[in-house]
């Protein structure tokens, strides 16, 4: 009886420790909403910043960066920051060009900040033809004050 | 090719404002003693306008782009005059296009500016004997010199959190697509001066 039991014992034992073991290889997934910052770096011709360099830091602390990271071939790059409030600074780079502006994030959603730079060719040749009409004049009145010094001469 | 705001510690860009000062304070300077200093304004003028415009055009280097820079031609056309014409322009660039910016201006300054000399120092030392030959080094040297100053202050102010090994390939890349700007610089300077030396000699006398 006693041997029978033990058998029965070993029987069960050798049955169920298996499937315990398994269980310890079971994966386990928790999924929530979260807000997620995402950027897109590119050249002012247009071009993606591809594989540029990411630092993201946080606004505790400018001097530890939070996160780091590589933008994909569109000069993409997604993170989901920490519960912080604040402005995070984000930089990408590469070789020595890139951007690097402000995330402000609160209760709001979040503000991108920075300082576009006039992108429309109209804008720029404006801006380039007054240069232009400020350096004729500039020319012209060293040209005619020459001129006249050289005539009293 | 212009040092952005942002990406720079603030102790290399007081750097480059102190070092960019020191150049401007020698060329001024320089251009006081002059024989008629004023003479060079006009040039100076429309030479600034042209350099400012140049960073406009983009010229289409797979897979990416580079700028015109013109820092040899500047420095032959303008001698000293070329630091404060450059450093007018780089303003100018800086708050109208956002192309590099206020903090990096000393930087940016050195970076163009130094070629700029360098290209002046090649036509006034080999101009009268291989105009050709200098004016193709001093614009193609211009380019590389421009190239060298950039990388360097770049990996001076790497952060300790970027992958070095990483930008460092970035800027040898960047380097390479730069190579037909070196060649293209170098023919713009000396076709250019090739037509000055037979329309208008005058205008190089200064340089």
């Amino acid at each position: 009886m006693r041997c029978n039991l033990a058998l029965l014992f070993a029987l069960v034992v050798g049955i169920i420790a298996p499937v315990h073991v398994a269980h310890s290889h079971a994966a386990v997934l928790d999924a929530d909403a979260a807000q997620a910052i995402r950027l897109h770096a590119r050249y002012d011709t247009g071009a993606p910043m591809a594989h540029a360099q990411v630092i993201i830091y946080a606004p505790d602390d400018s001097e530890q960066a939070w996160g780091l990271g590589v933008a994909d071939r569109d000069g993409r790059y997604e993170f989901i920051p920490d519960d912080i409030a604040g402005r995070w600074l984000v930089q990408v780079r590469q070789a020595g060009h890139g951007v690097s502006a402000y995330v402000e994030i609160g209760e709001d959603a979040p503000v991108l900040i920075t300082s576009p730079a006039p992108d429309t060719w109209g804008q720029r040749a404006l801006m380039v033809a007054l240069v232009a009409w400020g350096a004729l004049g500039t020319a012209l009145y060293a040209r005619s004050r020459r001129g006249r010094s050289d005539a009293s001469a | 090719m212009h040092l952005p705001d942002g990406l720079v510690p603030v102790e290399l860009a007081l750097a480059g404002y102190a070092g960019s000062g020191a150049l401007a304070a020698m060329a001024l300077s320089r251009i006081k003693r002059l024989p008629d200093p004023s003479a060079a304004i006009p040039r100076a003028a429309m030479l600034t306008t042209v350099f400012f415009a140049a960073s406009l055009v983009a010229v289409p280097v797979p897979p990416a782009s580079v700028h015109l820079m013109l820092a040899g031609l500047l420095g032959v056309m303008l001698g000293w005059f070329a630091v404060p014409a450059i450093l007018v322009g780089l303003f100018l660039q800086a708050v109208l296009f956002g192309h590099g910016g206020l903090t990096t201006l000393g930087l940016n300054g050195l970076i163009l500016g130094l070629p700029a000399l360098l290209a002046f120092g090649i036509w006034r030392a080999a101009g009268r004997r291989w105009p050709d030959m200098a004016a193709l080094c001093a614009g193609s040297g211009a380019v590389v010199a421009a190239l060298a100053i950039f990388a360097g202050f770049v990996l001076l102010g790497l952060p300790v959190a970027l992958d070095a090994s990483a930008e460092r390939v970035a800027l040898q890349l960047f380097v390479l697509a730069h190579v037909p700007l070196v060649m293209a610089e170098g023919v713009i300077v000396l076709v250019l001066l090739r037509v000055l030396r037979r329309t208008a000699p005058q205008m190089l006398a200064h340089a």
